[in-house]
């Protein structure tokens, strides 16, 4: 489904604020498969979801999805196979704009828009049957401006719109870290519901190691722009939030010990 | 009585350019200058095309491309090689002026004898047959042209509320709105605001098209400020309304442009100095925008 090589992003090059926020990153993800990526501040997540989905074009390497290479695409083109939500609630929806116009928006993801009209009363039967399932209430609110909601209710209908056309690629980043805890927890269990019904290839980036242990079925962890491990198959199914903070302190170690080698190194050789 | 049906018919033509400046500034949250120089240039393009005897429709409509042409100008600048939005305006209305001097040949142009889509209007009524309601009296020939120039607004209107109900319109109400998502939802915001600024433009050059028809003549300076009283236009409708809903914001920008011309015609009436007049307007448009955070800082001293 999506097929990551080596692809390099730096950010500021030749400046003393240089950033090597991706280096040399492969990755290759199965139609259907759920990945969990987790790291720490500044390892780079973000910047992997943003490289695929084209904010940017990455320094070298190449980037496919369903077989295509999209390396050289803008953003907008790329979203006919990608739907996306953000970790601030306020990104992906249009405050100033209804519930129902939102929604509208999304079930054209990718397509050309033309001079059709939007909210014909069957579009908007099927988008109020869409909201009724998610179980939240909204369905009478339609006509309301999305600004006027909570972070929790925007997040969720976000996760809707990304979810609407079944796009090929899912790309999740932190969308629950804005949220209070019971928001968080509704929206993790609309995303779960959502991506094993419709058996979506998901990229989901996450700081809570609950998350990452009992969700998915692939998890990668980044440090300094790489990949530095990808546990799948049993060994995930097996995965508890305590191996995984005992593989975060072993890393922070080796991290921690790279420091005062370098900086042993400096003192002899400067 | 005369004073106040030209007011209004003056308001009313002037609320194209109210509508042209609410797709920039509300709709595509875009700050767009380059409506001082679209607005005389559909005024210079309309007066020279009827000067040389072209039919009045289609020189009005020559007005309309010209005026997209200017905005698309402007879109293209800002979008494509990412100047400043303000800059970008002020560059192409800056060349206007050229432009304009360049398409009448000469700083003022008059229209005399010819046919112009008022005298059109004005058809509908003899010269010298005359309304009276007691003491008030006034030519049939004005009510005309403030009938016809209604139907048009209302025309426009309604036309533009049924483009942002559709996909395209949608869209670009979303690009103003929050133009990463509906990136990420695969809309070209670039290409999106250009086409919006066109739209917008379009408008501003018929109002000037109008405009230049009404009073017969076009000037060259006939757009100086005119980007201020859209916007005081704009916000005097919101405020009247007092709704985010496009319809109401669409009709709220034809009514702030009405009640802003009477309020000048009643400014002016009161003694006001006509040189004055572009002072006091960039003072209340001021006001205007820094009133509600003042009123908020207000509030919240009071509330400690
Ligand atoms: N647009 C940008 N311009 C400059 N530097 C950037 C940009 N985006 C990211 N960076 C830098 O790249 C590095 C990786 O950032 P990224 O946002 O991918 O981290 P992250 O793993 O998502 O972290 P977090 O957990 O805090 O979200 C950081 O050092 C960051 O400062
Ligand atoms: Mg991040």
């Amino acid at each position: 489904m999506l097929e990551i090589e080596q692809i390099r992003k730096t950010f500021h090059p030749g400046t003393p604020n240089e950033v090597r926020a991706l280096q040399d990153v492969d990755l290759r993800i199965e139609p259907g498969s759920f990945v969990i990526v987790i790291g720490m501040n500044g390892s780079g997540k973000s910047t992997l979801l943003n490289a695929v989905a084209g904010s940017f074009f990455v320094d070298k390497g190449r980037l496919k999805l369903k077989g295509q290479e999209v390396t050289l695409w803008p953003e907008h083109r790329r979203s006919k196979f990608i739907g996306r939500v953000f970790q601030n609630p306020f990104t992906g929806t249009a405050p100033s704009m209804t519930i129902a116009e939102n929604l509208t928006l999304a079930a054209k993801r990718g397509c050309p828009r033309g001079l059709g009209w939007a909210l014909s009363s069957s579009t908007k039967s099927e988008l109020r049957e869409r909201v009724y399932a998610m179980g939240l209430g909204l369905e009478d609110r339609l006509d309301n401006a999305i600004g006027s909601l909570s972070g929790g209710q925007r997040q969720s209908l976000t996760l809707l719109m990304a979810g609407l056309l079944k796009p090929d690629l899912l790309l999740l980043d932190e969308h629950t870290a804005a949220l209070d805890p019971k928001s968080a927890d509704q929206v993790i269990r609309l995303t779960e519901e959502m991506i094993r019904r419709d058996k979506l290839t998901t990229l989901m980036v996450t700081h809570s190691m609950h998350q990452a242990a009992y969700l998915g079925d692939r998890l990668i962890m980044m440090v300094r722009g790489r990949i530095a491990c990808d546990i799948q198959g049993s060994e995930k199914q097996r995965l508890k939030p305590e191996d995984l903070l005992a593989r975060f302190e072993d890393l922070r170690r080796e991290e921690l010990l790279d420091e005062t080698a370098a900086a042993m190194l400096q003192r002899q050789y400067v | 009585m005369t004073l106040l049906i030209s007011s209004i018919t003056m308001g009313l033509i002037l609320s194209l350019l109210a509508l042209g400046v609410l797709i920039s500034f509300r709709i595509l949250a875009f700050r767009d200058l380059t409506v001082d120089g679209s607005i005389a240039l559909g005024g210079a393009v309309a007066a020279t095309l009827l000067s040389a005897g072209w039919n009045p429709w289609i020189a009005t409509l020559a007005a309309c491309l010209a005026g997209a042409v200017a905005g698309a100008t402007t879109g293209v600048l800002a979008t494509r090689f990412s100047i400043n939005g303000l800059l970008a305006g002020i560059l192409v209305m800056t060349a206007l002026h050229s432009v304009n001097l360049r398409v009448m040949g000469k700083s003022n142009l008059p229209l005399m004898k010819e046919t112009t889509v008022v005298t059109l209007a004005q058809s509908f009524a003899s010269a010298d047959s005359r309304w009276s309601f007691s003491r008030w009296e006034m030519p049939v020939q004005d009510a005309c042209v403030a009938v016809f120039v209604v139907i048009l607004i209302s025309v426009v209107a309604i036309g533009m509320l049924a483009f942002f109900r559709t996909n395209l319109g949608l869209a670009m109400r979303a690009t103003g709105d929050n133009d990463a998502m509906i990136r990420a939802l695969g809309v070209e915001v670039g290409w999106m605001k250009t086409f919006g600024l066109a739209l917008s433009n379009a408008l501003v050059a018929l109002s000037g098209a109008l405009l230049v028809q009404y009073q017969g003549f076009a000037d060259v300076q006939m757009g100086i400020g005119m980007v201020v009283w859209g916007f005081a236009s704009v916000i005097i409708g919101e405020s009247l309304i007092g709704s985010k809903f496009i319809g109401y914001l669409l009709a709220g920008a034809v009514m702030g442009s009405i009640l802003f011309r009477l309020l000048v015609a009643i400014a002016l009436r009161w003694g006001l100095n006509p040189n004055d007049l572009k002072l006091v307007t960039a003072a209340f448009v001021f006001s205007a925008l820094v009133m509600p955070s003042l009123m908020i800082t207000v509030k919240k001293r009071f509330a400690i």
